[in-house]
């Protein structure tokens, strides 16, 4: 589904990914993990298409196609979801609004009929309802006013909403206590847990993969994969430490 | 030509962003066709000017009557001598008013008067399209406990629109205007409101959208000349391409007007390096028990938010849109009145959709 070959870039002229490899098949959870300032940020941004994120060399497709060559509202629209570490607060546009508009700019661009309001509501409501999200939540402007863990719990409505193919999950279980790291995990195997979908964890610890649990693990060090393997690869980190483990 | 028209030049600070030079050419502009008179769906009055003149077979009087007023001595204001007026008795509830000025190439110069005894309440939405200059001297009285709610949308193909109002409320009277630059024409809203009674309200605001080489500008002032007095100005001004967007909003507050509470909120944001916002938030206190909260800021559109809505799926022109239109949703949202609200803000959708 997804395969990243040789990648490299960089933020103002100096390189962070230095020749990333990485393939992802459907039905297929991944996790990459690694210390900080290893370029697993990058690595989401440089997916989603962030502006400053600048491949030098490399390639990235995404079901055959050149993912590198879409704008990252294409990109969403093919199918590729990005959740933030931070998520953005934007003051003055309701929750509802902002994923409405999101949801019927994926599919206008898919050529499929937009939701209408009430059709949207229903399925916006559910979502919120299966993460513990208040209703009232979603007419609030988004992310702004709310906790950390609310965030967290937005994205992945979000990503419930719009359904991805693929999803790139940043650092989704920082600022989650327990409770809430118990539903967001639930939330991505019941959302994305299926043979024609497969997610990217990028992750500095191996709480969520109690959870969720990956097929491969990847350990992301000093802007290359260093090491692959199963989740018992995971374990072995969060034992022995990244230095041991990724030289 | 500022001599021809003898306004003060920008050289004087109430003047200083002030286009002279874009009066001058909306008055030198050529006729064009009358563009197509748009009145909301409210009940009342409606009036249409062309030109400054009323037009009887499309217009419906109810309490308004048209006439010689007396000009006042403003540099733009003295230029209006004939208009419209509304004068309520005590007590007197009246349907909305609804003016739409027509300008077809050339200037134009229109007067109203709106005088309003003790507990009365009226409603004003004024529509301004067509192309030309389009010169307005509002002199609004309010009596005791007296409100007026008036919204002024100025959406002119090209040109210049130039508002004067001068405004004195009495004891515990409210005036709330709303008003909303979206067009290509140039502006200069030039106000001056008076809390001459106890326990006046005063909300003066709006959004200035510019785009291309147009300038538009609001210079407001108000003065609390009686104690317990509250005042909100709350500007939103929006400037793209080479345009110029200028907020002036001054308080001042007299001696014995204690526990004022004066608000100004001035807010800018450059779709384009290349555009000029300007602020000024002045503030004149001469008493010593008042709250005059004021802040200004001009900036850019959020780009961590701009790639956020981009990464789920939204285009990067509908995202400008959507940030936008929140940035200016503020002012918008004082006019109270459900359907004058939903047309301003679709007038500020069509602006944004031709800016970005």
């Amino acid at each position: 589904m997804l395969k990243i070959e040789n990648l490299h870039a960089e933020i103002d002229g100096k390189e962070i990914l230095k020749g990333l490899s990485l393939e992802v098949n459907a039905g297929e959870i991944h996790a990459i993990m690694g210390p900080n300032g290893a370029g697993k940020s990058t690595l989401g941004y440089v997916l989603g298409g962030r502006p400053g994120y600048e491949v030098t060399a490399g390639s990235i497709t995404f079901n055959g196609e050149d993912l590198l060559d879409k704008e990252p509202h294409e990109r969403a629209a093919a199918g590729v979801f990005l959740g933030f570490q931070y998520p953005v607060e934007i003051p003055g546009v309701s929750n509802v609004q902002f994923l409405r508009e999101s949801l019927n700019a994926q599919r206008a661009q898919r050529d499929e009929k937009p939701l209408s309001g009430a059709e949207f509501l229903k399925l916006a409501r559910a979502q919120a309802d299966a993460l513990g999200l208040q209703q009232d939540m979603l007419k609030r402007p988004v992310n702004v006013g709310f906790s950390g863990g609310e965030k967290k719990r937005n994205e992945m409505v979000q990503m419930g909403i719009i359904d991805p193919a693929f999803a790139i999950l940043d650092e989704t279980d920082s600022g989650l206590d327990i409770d809430a790291l118990r539903i967001v995990g639930d939330g991505i195997n019941r959302i994305m847990r299926r043979p024609d979908k497969a997610v990217l964890l990028i992750t500095h610890y191996q709480r969520l993969l109690d959870y969720v649990k990956p097929d491969r693990v990847h350990v992301l060090a000093d802007g290359r994969i260093t090491r692959s393997g199963g989740p018992e690869l995971a374990l072995q980190l969060e034992r022995e430490g990244y230095a041991e483990v990724a030289a | 030509m500022t001599d021809v028209l003898e306004l003060p030049s920008t050289r004087h600070e109430a003047w200083r962003w002030a286009d002279t030079g874009g009066i001058a050419a909306a008055a030198a502009l050529a006729p064009v066709a009358p563009a197509k008179a748009d009145f909301l769906d409210l009940p009342g009055a409606r009036l249409l000017f062309v030109d400054g003149v009323l037009d009887d077979a499309a217009s419906d009087l109810h309490r308004v009557r048209i006439g010689d007023l007396t000009p006042g001595d403003h540099p733009l204001g003295r230029r209006a001598t004939h208009g419209w007026s509304l004068h309520l008795d005590a007590g007197a509830v009246a349907d909305p008013v609804q003016v739409v000025h027509v300008a077809t190439g050339g200037e134009n110069h229109l007067a109203a008067q709106i005088v309003l005894a003790a507990d009365t309440s009226a409603q004003l939405v004024e529509t301004f399209v067509g192309a030309g200059w389009s010169n307005r001297q509002t002199r609004i009285r309010l009596g005791h406990a007296a409100r007026l709610m008036r919204a002024v949308r100025m959406t002119q193909d090209a040109g210049f629109v130039s508002l004067r109002d001068d405004a004195e409320l009495g004891e515990g009277a409210s005036y709330v205007a709303t008003v909303l630059g979206a067009g290509d024409q140039g502006a200069r809203v030039d106000a001056a409101i008076t809390l001459a009674g106890a326990g006046g309200y005063a909300e003066f605001g709006g959004a200035l959208l510019t785009r291309d080489a147009t300038k538009q500008e609001c210079a407001v002032r108000v003065r609390h000349a009686a104690p317990n007095g509250q005042s909100h100005q709350l500007w939103r001004a929006v400037a793209a391409d080479t345009s110029q967007a200028s907020l002036a909003a001054a308080v001042e507050v007299a001696r014995h007007a204690q526990k004022t509470d004066g608000e100004q909120s001035l807010r800018g944001l450059l779709l384009q390096r290349t555009a000029t916002v300007n602020l000024k938030p002045e503030l004149e206190i001469f008493a010593d028990d008042v709250k005059c909260a004021h802040g200004a800021t001009v900036g850019e559109l959020d780009a961590r938010a701009l790639f956020y809505m981009a990464s789920r799926g939204i285009p990067a022109p509908r995202a400008k849109a959507l940030l936008t239109r929140a940035f200016v949703a503020d002012a918008l949202d004082r006019i109270a009145d459900d359907t004058v609200r939903d047309a301003f803000a679709a007038d500020a959708d069509a602006w944004l959709e031709r800016a970005l």
